[in-house]
């Protein structure tokens, strides 16, 4: 009976408590997760229009040799996995990696075809479509950034007449940055996560576990045991030291037990009694 | 009940047997009951396994088709749901428990999370709210089965006790 209600008590709470807990941890993680993301790629977008606005004097004087320079020295930091600038016709001017300057890019691949996908290319995206995300050729993880380099009346006015005004776009800077740290800021995110769901568990099954047992099982138990016992025994010794509706039992089954004894206590009288003056 | 014993007769009571004829079948009804909860789960199951995979096996949806079907509710919103409904699902059940109501014992459980899994499916976010979906499922359904298992056990054992009665007393 013991067991019965024991698991008839813990399996559901235990059951609703864990999946529950568990649901809610992964939800709160793909939150995090996302808001983690998308600051990931508003930094990128920052960090790509920090590049075009510290190019942008180069580019007006089509300073090609100290533009080539800026986008190697930005290559070179440790979290930036690559950088290039391509013209409208989807050809490489500048890169980080030289093997990759004055050839074609693929429009259809993934970057290029947020704009191109349609006959006619969008002018604008909004900051989180100019994102993607991807494994390079390396085996790292790289957030990519496309950003647009527009024509301004500085550059279509500009003495050497290259832009004309009518062109609104003059070609797109790509960069992409290393999503390591980002991971592994997830999988420590993770982790904790995991732990605390476990403290969290064991600290409610448990709690649920101990309560019951203190509060239920083990007067129940007291009870059974002192009304199981040889019905010589005194009824007032050793009676459970229990409390609340347990007590109210084991005082009913006192009284019961009691009332038990005077009538049969009574019957032997009478019977005694009887033997002793038979009827004529 | 204190007509317990054989007819003078010889032969059965026509009420006596019809009463055992209406405990046989209200036991065959129980353990249909306590068996639906584990279709239902089953059929969770299955549907989560569909869901690991993305409805992999599922032929892509037409732009006309997404198009008809309008602009899919952010996953903000539809995890904000889950949530609220994982969470009323079980204080329900607890509830239910509690005061001894009859379990509930249809599909309504697994159609809504089915339809959890549709709805991340069509905004493209499945492979990260899939366990999200699949724990809360398994909570409130095996929180609900659990309790729709133990209640027609209870009301077995006491259809197999009367039914034994009305036996020994024939």
């Amino acid at each position: 009976m013991l067991s019965s209600i024991n698991s008839r008590a813990i399996v559901p709470v235990a059951c609703a408590v864990t999946g529950f807990v568990i649901a809610c941890c992964v939800l709160l993680y793909t939150f995090v997760k996302s808001d983690l993301i998308t600051g990931e790629i508003h930094h990128a977008a920052d960090l790509a229009d920090t590049v075009i606005k510290s190019t942008r004097y180069a580019m007006l004087h089509d300073d090609r040799e100290t533009l080539s320079q800026i986008i190697d020295n930005i290559g070179d930091q440790k979290q930036v996995e690559h950088v290039r600038i391509f013209n409208k016709k989807g050809l490489v001017m500048f890169s980080r990696d030289g093997a990759e300057v004055n050839s074609f890019i693929d429009k259809s691949a993934a970057g290029c075809n947020e704009c191109h996908a349609e006959s006619r290319p969008k002018q604008k995206l909004k900051t989180m479509d100019q994102a993607r995300q991807f494994t390079n050729k390396a085996g790292n993880d790289v957030l990519a950034i496309t950003a647009p380099v527009y024509n301004e009346p500085e550059c279509s006015n500009a003495a050497c007449h290259f832009h004309d005004a009518g062109q609104s776009l003059l070609g797109t800077l790509d960069i992409g940055v290393s999503q390591a740290p980002l991971k592994k800021t997830l999988a420590q995110l993770q982790g904790r996560m995991i732990m605390f769901s476990g403290m969290v568990l064991i600290l409610t099954v448990g709690a649920v576990c101990a309560l019951l047992y203190r509060q239920v099982f083990l007067p129940i138990r007291q009870l059974v045991d002192f009304t199981e016992r040889s019905p010589d025994d005194s009824l007032d010794s050793d009676f459970p030291e229990v409390s609340g509706e347990v007590a109210r039992l084991a005082k009913a089954f006192q009284k019961m037990t009691a009332r038990v004894k005077e009538l049969e206590e009574r019957q032997d009288k009478s019977r005694e009694t009887s033997s002793e003056d038979p009827l004529p | 009940m204190s007509q317990a014993g054989p007819h003078p007769d010889g032969q059965r009571m026509p009420g006596r047997e019809d009463l055992r004829q209406r405990i046989e079948l209200r036991i065959r009804r129980l353990e249909r009951v306590s068996l639906a909860g584990l279709w239902s789960m089953v059929l969770f199951l299955l549907v989560s396994l569909g869901a690991y995979d993305n409805f992999s096996f599922l032929p892509e949806l037409t732009e006309d088709f997404r198009r008809m079907l309008g602009a899919p509710p952010p996953s903000e919103m539809i995890s904000l749901a889950l949530v609220i409904y994982a969470f009323s699902g079980i204080v329900g059940t607890l509830a239910r428990m509690s005061r001894n109501i009859k379990p509930f014992r249809g599909l309504m459980h697994m159609a809504f999370f089915a339809a959890f899994y549709a709805f991340y499916f069509l905004s493209g976010v499945l492979p990260d709210n899939f366990w999200a979906v699949f724990f809360a499922g398994l909570s409130v359904m095996g929180l609900e089965n659990y309790y729709l298992w133990a209640h027609s056990k209870e009301a077995l054992q006491k259809e197999r006790e009367l039914l034994e009665r009305l036996r020994g007393g024939e």
